[in-house]
């Protein structure tokens, strides 16, 4: 069944090597929903989080492809629903002076921060599941939205 | 005292401490400081191609035969690129190939300079993997770990990019360490054995089948597993099926072998896989040509995958029993495993599907006749095909008896390849008669490599099949175009002619009785022999299963089919 599934990926820190780990998901034409790379705890690793939309087996597909690359030292998936799956957000966003404290409200019931106050416009940085997110955009969008910049999820296993 | 090299002259030593004997190459601006140091290194020949494509051919063929890594040698931009399909051709064979490539110096790197070309970028999706070296200390290292991963585990292509200014970059000289220091485990690393229990549940499966086959790969050429095949089809009596490149992993002339499977496989062999209650798969990815529609494939059939890649898995065709490993420990542990038993029943019941062939050709040129000529008259001596309708016709009606002597490309089907790769054939098995056949299409695709065995002495011996046309498309255009031959009619020189130009002997043969007397000429004669066979025009390869249709619907022959007419 098609749900959405978390690849990790743990790879040396080359660009090389996370352009051929994400060709390598390119060209198996797997139904990617977001990429996110970042350094981990070990100097010269980083993780690079793939969600895609897919039944188990072609994630686990993907991942056997994954183990055989030189520079992959270790690569799993798993079931959204058996982790934790995070993004950011941040969303650049406008008000008119009389709406300014509505827009307050739509931030603090999202928990999200006002981390930049310009008076052209100011900048919401929030956290949560794509869901989420995705919700907090949407109530956002009852204003200017001027633009949106999201990390794509980053996810680990549960328990283990 | 230590001593002092250029990134040029390691790399010549760092590919005489691997073995390497010979290079297939071409220079050019950004690989020439590597062939000013070439000439002091003796001990590495090089072959100059006319083209790189045949470059990477060439030591494509050299690494099927041998089953040691081919070295091909390029230069930056064109040469480079030139490359690409003999890569591509290797990779999707499980070729072991390493590349080397120059590269425009470091500083010009990403500013469009002259002959500079992503070529790393370009063959990411048809290598195991590449390296960019940005210091010749680096060098001797790569090298060794190029090598090793081209050649272990599941074999592919590699390719080394060395920019110009590292090729003269001088460096002390400390000999190769090599072993990716433990960086990645992937070069060193065996494969787990397979636990006992999924052995002991693939022996009850084989134990308990009423109609089992084995259907046998590459992997029995690339683990020379030809032994325990042969051992383990002996003890249990199942028939042995060979895929396009596991042609002459297993004797033709064996009471249990049954012949090709798919797309043009007998008839009998595919009803036999549509029949099987159990398949035993080794060292093969069951390829969509072989199984044709995967819905309609051996739907009785239970499925033991023994495999040394485990993505191969379940990728095209669910499996009962996964055995990860070397086909050839693997087929060893079987035996072990197994009772003796017979499948006399059976492989009767197979006999009766067999289906004679019945084709009438021009001047009774037939395909089976030529090869017969080829085959009584050469002795022991390695077939390397190209692609279309003679591949086909040299993979079904040549009777390979020994091990590794049908080389063809596969997987990509790649036209142009068996003149350029045969070159690497005879290299790697000097003395031995070695044939490239082609069509009269992918003969012209790589036809200037005849001037590269002029020159080195390499002595290839040519046959072209000419019928004039495309043939395989045009039979393609017959069965599902309504006979629309667009482009596939194809004029070709004089062969004799261009042989006489190239200053080889060439003959031409337009009927049945003149064959013998060709072949018999061509063999006599020392270095490079071409003969051209004008066959009947619009020959078909039966049977064939039409793309998308299952095994169990194939064309036998144009008077049966109804799919002949006009779409």
């Amino acid at each position: 069944m098609s749900a959405p599934h978390a690849v990790t990926v743990l790879l040396e820190d080359r660009l090389i090597t996370l352009t051929r780990a994400v060709g390598l998901i390119r060209r198996r034409n797997l139904p990617v929903r977001s990429i996110a790379v970042g350094p981990t705890a070990t100097p010269g690793l980083s993780r690079l989080t793939i969600m895609i939309q897919s039944d188990d087996s072609a994630a686990d597909r993907a991942v056997k492809h994954l183990q055989k690359m030189i520079g992959v030292r270790e690569a799993t998936s798993f079931a959204a629903q058996d982790g934790v799956a995070r993004e950011l957000a941040l969303v650049k966003v406008r008000a008119p002076a009389e709406r300014y404290g509505e827009l307050l409200d739509v931030v603090q019931l999202y928990h999200a921060s006002v981390v930049d106050d310009s008076p052209e416009a100011m900048i919401v940085e929030l956290t949560g599941s794509e869901a989420f997110v995705l919700s907090c955009i949407r109530a956002l969008e009852r204003f200017e939205v001027l633009e949106v910049a999201r990390s794509g999820a980053v996810a680990l296993e549960a328990g283990r | 005292m230590t001593e002092h090299l250029t990134g040029a002259q390691i790399l010549c030593q760092a590919l005489l401490d691997e073995g390497v004997e010979i290079l297939f190459g071409y220079p050019g601006g950004a690989i020439m400081p590597f062939y000013h140091a070439l000439p002091e290194h003796p001990g590495l020949r090089h072959v100059l191609v006319r083209h790189e494509q045949a470059a990477a051919h060439a030591a494509d063929g050299y690494a099927r035969a041998s089953g040691r890594a081919g070295v091909c040698v390029a230069t930056s931009g064109p040469g480079a690129t030139n490359l690409v399909t003999g890569l591509a051709t290797a990779h999707m064979d499980n070729t072991p190939v390493v590349a080397i490539t120059g590269q425009v110096a470091r500083a010009m790197m990403g500013r469009d300079a002259f002959q500079e070309t992503d070529i790393i970028g370009i063959t990411q999706p048809i290598t195991k993997h590449s390296w960019l070296v940005e210091d010749a200390g680096e060098l001797a290292d790569v090298v060794r770990d190029a090598f090793a991963v081209a050649q272990e585990g599941r074999p592919g292509p590699v390719l080394i990019d060395i920019p110009k200014d590292v090729q003269n970059q001088k460096v002390e000289w400390k000999g190769g360490k090599g072993g990716m220091d433990g960086k990645d485990g992937k070069v060193a690393e065996g494969y787990a054995l397979p636990s006992l229990p999924s052995l002991q549940a693939a022996a009850q499966l084989i134990a308990e089948a009423r109609r089992p086959l084995i259907m046998a790969g590459h992997g029995i050429v690339l683990s020379n597993a030809y032994g325990e095949l042969r051992a383990f089809a002996e003890k249990t009596g199942i028939p042995v099926i060979t895929t396009l490149l596991g042609i002459s992993g297993f004797p033709e002339s064996h009471p249990l072998h049954l012949g090709m499977p798919g797309m043009h496989g007998e008839v009998h062999v595919n009803r036999a896989i549509q029949q099987a209650d159990l398949i035993l798969g080794v060292g093969l990815r069951f390829d969509d040509r072989v199984t044709g529609n995967l819905a309609g494939f051996a739907r009785g059939a239970k499925l033991i995958h023994l495999e040394l890649d485990p993505s191969e898995i379940g990728k095209n065709v669910p499996v009962t029993v996964a055995l990860v490993g070397d086909a050839r420990e693997l087929l060893g542990r079987l035996i072990e495993a197994v009772p003796s038993r017979t499948c006399e029943e059976w492989r009767e019941e197979i006999a009766g599907f067999v289906r004679p062939r019945a084709e009438s050709f021009r001047g009774g040129l037939s395909p089976e006749g030529i090869l017969e000529a080829i085959d009584l008259i050469s002795g022991r001596c390695t077939i390397v095909s190209d692609v279309g309708q003679h591949q086909m016709w040299v993979a079904k009606l040549f009777r390979y008896q020994r091990p590794n002597t049908h080389i063809t490309s596969g997987g990509l089907g790649t036209m142009g390849f068996a003149v350029p790769a045969a070159m690497g054939v005879v290299l790697a098995r000097p003395g031995e008669p070695v044939w490239a056949i082609s069509g009269d299409g992918g003969f012209q695709m790589n036809m200037q490599e005849i001037a590269t065995m002029v020159q080195e002495g390499i002595p290839v011996k040519m046959a072209i099949f000419n019928n004039g046309y495309l043939g395989m498309v045009r039979q393609w255009q017959q069965f599902f175009h309504g006979r629309r031959y667009s482009a596939t009619p194809i004029w070709s020189p004089d062969y004799v002619r261009l042989a006489e130009a190239y200053g080889i002997p060439g003959w031409r043969v337009e009927t049945a009785g003149e064959v013998e007397q060709a072949v018999q000429a061509a063999i006599d004669r020392p270095g490079p022999a071409l003969v051209e066979f004008q066959i009947e025009q619009e020959a078909n390869v039966y049977p064939m299963i039409p793309p998308g249709a299952s095994l169990s619907e194939p064309i036998e022959s144009e008077a049966i089919s109804p799919r002949l007419a006009p779409v």
